[in-house]
């Protein structure tokens, strides 16, 4: 079943406050409610992961950007052009073959928009903010990702003002792809850490 | 205040507005540092985790200054200018024996939450 409310239900709680709250700025002359619209056309088609799979695919093709990107990510990214709000003071941890880093934020949901857009629902949610933290393995193999002891799992609780983007390993086999194409295969997860890149089908 | 329109929000969307402070503020600590997290229970906003608090960590990087959210949110401006660290925490320290095996976290703090240990 597509649907799992009935078509003449009550807007929900939460619609109905955020209805109240945008016709009463409106009201006060606080609002264009065609602002509303521009914001979120913005989240929903301009700004998103592929912004930070360029970032991704430009630091595996080209070490030097790399090396500016760990260094100074806020510098680095807006080379790419991706800066902006919930992305102002970025910080890039790469995975390698000894460290696997995980980014979470257990006092609220701060995550890097620029590069990533709007977090997704179970980035925000109370079981993840609590459970990345305390138990990182646990939490990465409910995502599928299995890593051994020897792997060093890094949790960045990013509570303060900077926001974090994990730099994932480039997969093997993909030596011959361009930075496009490599860019194509960098999902939203694997720039958390709560994935690892696949390499394409052959 | 002015009136949000659509015109505005490319603009806003696209600078931000970051917490760093262009100030000169002297560092309490150094990269290497072993620090102690204060016991702190306000009621009032902070940005130190209660799960941090009173545990040891040690100084990874020293990200610069930053507005000191405890006392900027009450004040709703930017004040109280101060470094923040990225301050590792083993798993042990964190979690005891219930930590997962080769785990650490991360987090950013201020100098007003740490103490030298």
């Amino acid at each position: 079943m597509a649907h799992d409310h009935a078509h003449n239900a009550p807007p929900s709680e939460t619609a109905m406050r955020v209805k109240a709250l945008e016709t009463l700025l409106t009201e006060k002359g606080l609002l264009d409610p065609a602002a509303i619209d521009a914001l979120v056309e913005t989240y929903e088609t301009k700004i998103g992961p592929r912004n930070g799979a360029k970032v991704v695919a430009r630091a595996w093709t080209d070490p030097d950007y790399k090396q500016r990107l760990l260094e100074d990510g806020s510098a680095a990214i807006a080379e790419l052009g991706f800066s902006g709000v919930q992305g102002e003071d970025m910080v890039v941890v790469e995975n390698t073959d000894d460290v696997h880093n995980l980014v979470t934020c257990t006092l609220c949901s701060c995550y890097p928009w620029p590069t990533l857009g709007l977090p997704p629902i179970w980035f925000k949610s109370a079981p993840y903010r609590a459970r990345s933290v305390i138990d990182p393995r646990g939490v990465l193999e409910e995502f599928g990702v299995e890593l051994s002891d020897d792997i060093e799992v890094r949790v960045w609780d990013s509570s303060a003002e900077l926001r974090y983007l994990v730099l994932p390993q480039r997969p093997a086999g993909t030596e011959g792809l361009s930075e496009d194409e490599l860019a194509a295969l960098v999902t939203r997860d694997s720039m958390i850490g709560t994935a690892l890149v696949e390499a394409p089908a052959s | 205040m002015p009136t949000l329109t659509p015109e505005m929000v490319p603009g806003l969307v696209a600078g931000g507005a970051s917490c760093r402070m262009d100030v000169d503020v002297a560092p309490k600590f150094k990269v290497g540092d072993t620090v102690k997290a204060r016991d702190i229970n306000p009621v009032s906003h902070t940005r130190l985790p209660r799960y941090i608090r009173g545990r040891t960590g040690r100084i990874a990087r020293d990200h610069g200054v930053f507005a000191f959210p405890d006392t900027s949110a009450a004040s709703g401006t930017h004040c109280d200018p101060q470094h923040v660290y990225s301050v590792r925490f083993e798993g042990s320290e964190l979690w005891g024996n219930h930590a997962n095996a080769n785990a650490c976290v991360y987090i950013d703090l201020f100098d007003d939450y740490l103490d030298s240990a």
